[in-house]
């Protein structure tokens, strides 16, 4: 057996035209490579993004090794499996041909020969070739919207298969015209063999034929590496290397924003980009998974995060080059930095006479690089675009090569916001309430504290010290300010006071978050109310922060330690359902225990998709006696928006309604109660229900009242403290 | 063109109610946690002057208020929108202390803003807004053209430039009115949608805590502060109790409920009946509890002083 190999490069000739084919390939490559990728990609600012190596080589082995992200997708995820695989393993095959030969270190002998070189290689061909059929299927006969199909897809595929059947047909030739003695070892390769004698042809044929063939099959291999840059198959090089560099910081951190050294706050053109913004234009391969997910995009919004990405890659291309000549001519006068216009900027001298009262050490305007029209928004991307985000996170999540979307939607919205003062309509009167009363609900009439004025819930001011408690609760904005959000902090309270926690609250101290100024793209509010509610908690020395709204827990927890506030920060989910765990809380003859009742649970984005927390809310619920769950098609991490993130919560939306079709789908399950855990998701599914009057009745409810209602105050002896449970008068409005 | 807006800073007028308290003697809203805000036709003033400038291209506004050293928010906030220039009056000293909001009447604050405009060597206009979202008085406006003796024009929305004149269009009881006013001139402004107030750009804003703000006393002035007393007293501020009674409507089924509502309804003598059982015609609703008025003739069109008007 030791015997068992092949005559490489039979019949073929002298091979150095290959090789030379082989340079000439890789020189067009180079130049695609060059022209239509990097040096783009210099146009964007530094990011460094290469820190934890052993992370991202991990994410490399599970994401383009393993495709975990492209598997999401069963049936194309197994297909490019297949043929991804296919031709890496038949690529390698090649090179050990170049290694035996031309290097002349001979290991296409024996077991090696007959396992891999011959068995494997036809199986994996086979793989390949059925993988292609499968994609070719979906394009063209299965046809889903997230896929745009032009000429160019059908060519590529159409090659693909015909590299891969000349490899087979190359191996029956050989077998043929030599009576290969080991071609059993390459059924496939013996089959075709089979064929060509069964036609008759001699061996001479076979062998013209052969030689024929090999050149072209090395011909059309090397075209297909050539044209690489052109196609979407360079996601092939882009791909792995945008796994390799994804972000590593916490999902629900937007990337902070100097406000002072900034010359232009947010993006307005290509150049406020970063290089991996820009490199992840090129990474997109365009399988439109992203589009598929986004909320905006299947209710009929202006938005698709994958046009979203191909517009800003279409610009990149067309005004790219035009940037970087403008560049080297301005780079010479060493000015650096910005692009295109930014010659005759403006100083804005703040000339501080007279020892003017300067309230904090805020910078101010430099040169006005920020001003004049954006080439990007309105030409490239619609402003409706930008404000249909949720930023629900859904396409980044399904995006098999990381791009990252949010964040660049978000950087438009910021220099449309901050620069030209532009908000969608609805957005303004939150804003100004967000500056004026630190919330967002324009005509409050309730006050922060009107929701636990009865239930004996202590305010920081009077405890003094955050030692006195176990933790803090942070009600956020909707609890305080919408009516029917005040009875999930008040059924909230209540649990926590039967459990026996101590806590306070900020009440009046407290200010919205930020969450909904920093992702409408006012980062400036943003900073201001993080570092005053900062400021805030650490005066009273508060360690621990329990709320019950997602965006408030993303927020304190994901975003304020960028600013210095480094809390422990838990969702009421995960609270409650450590309660129960820990046998603290007990669920049982409460009112509404025992009621026989059909839940479905709603997972928000941001505690879902941005935390990662998809158990907890559904231990709390799985305990409540008599309850059977039920799961929406669209759950956990595939979970769909409700449509309130974003700031979306405080917008108009024109045309059919994210909640409302979100709504529909719980209603579906035949549950009678819909479970939230986020008071936007709260709002915007009991109004999503209301829509659908005269079905069943459904109502929708968070954890924490679900929780209250199967609970027991607690006896009169009671412990601890955290005050009275304000239930025996005329507690809650239910 | 030289445009001087007054502007007077406030309690929030968007304080809950329930938030809303009076100091103990009485005399003043206690600001407890409520934030201060421009006033809001004042606000809105600001924001016709700047478009005034815009349209004029070019001129100077300059944002005058009369305050205490917290109203520098105020005038910070018109330097973010763009102001040019700011100007403060302490009103340390005027009026009569210790009389809250009482403390200084129309004719002082007049008298004391037409001399800070003096100073600053005249205005080809003075904007003012309607009233102030606080007192809801409206005459400073008015007084302050008397004691600059220029023209009035009151309730304006809009302006342009119209050589040695202003054009500006006010809003009157059935639409609005172009009028000219010979500069130097003074207008008070109401809200419209051609004038709710802009959001300042983050530059400019963070450009504002660079620009210079003078400050001026009564002495800088030459105010006599003893002139400064007022003329009219403030005798006592209050919140109106209001007592609210809920009664809940039983029944079983919805029918029912109607029912024992319409049952309520009637007992209540707040609606007038002709056989309205059969005919459907008829019903009348009488506000105020049968006291037999009309419930026309409301002014829906005048905001809510101190609400967020353009809406
Ligand atoms: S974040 Fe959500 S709404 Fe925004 S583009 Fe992505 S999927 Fe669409
Ligand atoms: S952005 Fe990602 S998910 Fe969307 S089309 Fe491109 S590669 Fe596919």
């Amino acid at each position: 057996m030791a015997a068992a190999t092949r005559e490489v490069y039979w019949n073929v000739g002298p091979v150095w035209p290959m090789y030379l084919m082989f340079a000439a390939a890789l020189a067009v490559f180079g130049h695609g490579f060059y022209h239509r990728h990097y040096k783009l990609w210099r146009l964007g600012r530094a990011e460094r993004r290469g820190a934890s190596p052993r992370e991202r080589l991990r994410g490399l082995a599970l994401y383009a090794l393993a495709q975990l992200r492209v598997l999401r997708d069963r049936y194309s995820g197994v297909f490019h499996l297949l043929f991804s695989w296919g031709i890496a393993v038949l690529t390698v095959g090649t090179l050990v041909v170049m290694v035996h030969q031309d290097f002349g270190i001979p290991v296409m002998r024996g077991r090696f020969y007959l396992y891999f070189q011959s068995l494997t290689l036809d199986i994996f061909g086979l793989l390949a070739m059925a993988g292609v059929a499968m994609a070719a299927a979906k394009r063209y006969l299965i046809r889903p919207d997230r896929l745009n199909t032009n000429a160019m897809d059908g060519l590529a595929l159409g090659a693909l298969f015909v590299i891969l059947a000349q490899g087979f047909a190359l191996e029956g030739l050989r077998i043929a015209a030599t009576g290969d003695p080991w071609a059993a070892w390459s059924p496939i390769g013996s089959a075709i063999a089979a064929g060509v004698k069964a036609l008759g042809w001699s061996v001479e044929t076979a062998r013209a034929w052969h030689a024929a063939l090999w050149w072209s099959h090395a011909a059309l291999a090397f075209a297909a590496i050539a044209a690489l840059p052109w196609t979407k198959a360079f996601h092939l090089v882009t791909g792995p290397a945008n796994i390799y560099f994804r972000s590593l910081e916490p999902k629900g951190a937007l990337r902070p924003l100097d406000l002072e050294a900034s010359e232009t706050l947010g993006a307005a053109r290509l150049t406020d980009f970063s290089v991996k913004d820009l490199f992840d234009l090129s990474a997109c391969m365009e399988c439109g998974r992203c589009q598929q997910a986004c909320p905006a995009y299947n209710t009929g919004k202006p938005l698709s995060p994958k046009m979203v990405i191909l517009d800003l890659r279409g610009h990149l291309r067309e005004a790219g080059p035009g940037l970087l000549a403008a560049r080297r001519r301005g780079g010479a006068a060493g000015a650096g930095g910005g692009d295109g216009a930014g010659g005759s900027a403006g100083a804005h001298a703040g000339a501080g006479t007279g020892g003017a009262a300067g309230v904090g050490g805020v910078a101010g305007a430099g040169p006005q690089a920020g001003e004049g029209p954006s080439p990007l928004i309105g030409q490239v991307i619609a402003e409706e675009t930008l404000w249909s985000c949720t930023t629900c996170r859904a396409c980044m999540t399904e995006c098999p090569v990381f791009i990252e979307h949010v964040p660049k939607i978000i950087d438009l919205r910021r220099y449309l916001v901050m620069e030209r003062s532009d908000f969608p309509p609805g957005m303004q009167e939150a804003m100004r309430g967000l500056e004026a009363r630190g919330h967002p609900f324009r005509g409050a009439t309730a006050s922060r504290s009107d929701w636990y004025r009865d239930l004996g819930v202590p305010e920081m001011a009077e405890v003094g010290d955050a030692r006195e408690i176990d933790v803090l609760h942070w009600a956020g904005c909707a609890a305080a300010f919408d009516e029917r959000n005040q009875r999930v902090a008040r059924a909230f309270a209540r649990v926590m006071q039967r459990a026996g926690v101590r806590f306070a609250v900020l009440g009046p101290e407290e200010n919205c978050t930020g969450d909904p100024a920093r992702r409408i793209g006012h980062e400036y509010l943003f900073q201001v109310l993080a570092r005053q509610n900062i400021a805030t908690l650490q005066g009273y020395g508060v360690t621990r922060i329990v709320t019950a709204c997602p965006h408030c827990f993303n927020t304190l927890k994901n975003e304020y330690p960028r600013f210095g506030g480094e809390f422990e920060v838990i969702h009421h989910s995960r609270f409650i359902a450590r309660l129960l765990a820990e046998g603290r809380l007990r669920l049982s003859d409460g009112a509404g225990a025992g009621a026989a009742r059909r839940l479905t649970y709603h997972d928000p984005c941001y505690l879902g998709r941005y935390n990662d927390t998809y158990d907890e809310p559904r231990a709390v619920l799985d305990r409540l006696p008599g309850s059977e769950r039920v799961e929406m098609t669209r759950s956990r991490d595939r979970g769909f928006c409700c449509g309130g993130g974003g700031g979306r919560a405080w917008l108009e939306e024109t045309g059919a309604r994210i909640n409302h079709a979100r709504a529909g789908e719980a209603v579906g399950t035949g549950a009678d109660t819909i479970a939230a855990a986020c008071p936007f998701c709260l709002m915007m599914l009991e109004d999503g229900v209301k829509a659908r009057q005269g079905e069943r009745e459904v109502s929708v409810r968070d954890l924490a009242e679900l929780v209250e209602e199967t609970t027991r105050p607690r006896e009169a002896g009671k412990g601890g403290g955290g005050g009275a449970d304000g239930e025996g008068g005329g507690g809650g409005g239910h | 063109m030289r445009i001087v807006v007054c502007v007077k800073q406030v309690l929030d007028p968007e304080l809950p109610q329930r938030d809303f308290r009076l100091d103990p003697d009485g005399k003043e809203a206690a600001p407890g946690r409520a934030s201060r805000v421009i006033s809001t036709f004042d606000e809105i003033a600001l924001e016709v002057a700047l478009q005034l400038r815009e349209k004029a291209g070019g001129g100077q506004v300059t944002a005058l208020t009369l305050g205490g050293k917290p109203a520098e928010e105020a005038l910070r906030k018109a330097l973010a929108m763009t102001a040019d220039a700011a100007v403060r009056v302490d009103d340390d000293g005027l009026g009569a202390p210790g009389e809250g909001l009482g403390r200084l009447d129309g004719f002082a604050v007049a008298a004391v803003l037409a001399a800070a405009i003096r100073r600053l060597g005249g205005a080809d206009l003075v904007l003012c807004g309607r009233q102030a979202a606080d007192t809801d008085a409206g005459q400073v406006g008015l007084l302050l053209a008397e004691e600059l003796g220029v023209p009035t024009v009151a309730s304006a929305v809009s302006g342009e430039p119209a050589g040695e004149a202003v054009r500006l269009k006010r809003e009157t009881p059935g639409g609005y009115e172009v009028v000219e006013a010979r500069l130097p001139a003074l207008a008070t402004v109401t809200n419209a949608d051609v004038n709710v107030p802009r959001i300042p750009k983050v530059k400019d804003v963070m450009a504002s805590f660079k620009k210079p703000l003078t400050v001026w006393t009564a002495a800088d002035l030459g105010v006599d502060p003893a002139a400064t007393a007022p003329r009219v007293a403030l005798r006592r501020l209050f919140i109106p109790e209001r007592e609210t009674a809920c009664e809940m409507v039983g029944g079983d089924s919805p029918e029912a409920q109607a029912e024992a509502l319409a049952e309520r309804i009637l007992a209540l003598k707040v609606l007038e009946t002709r056989g309205w059982r059969h005919a459907g015609a008829g019903l009348r609703f009488r506000p105020g509890g049968g006291a037999g008025q009309a419930a026309s003739g409301t002014d829906r069109r005048r905001p809510r002083p101190g609400g967020v008007p353009g809406r």
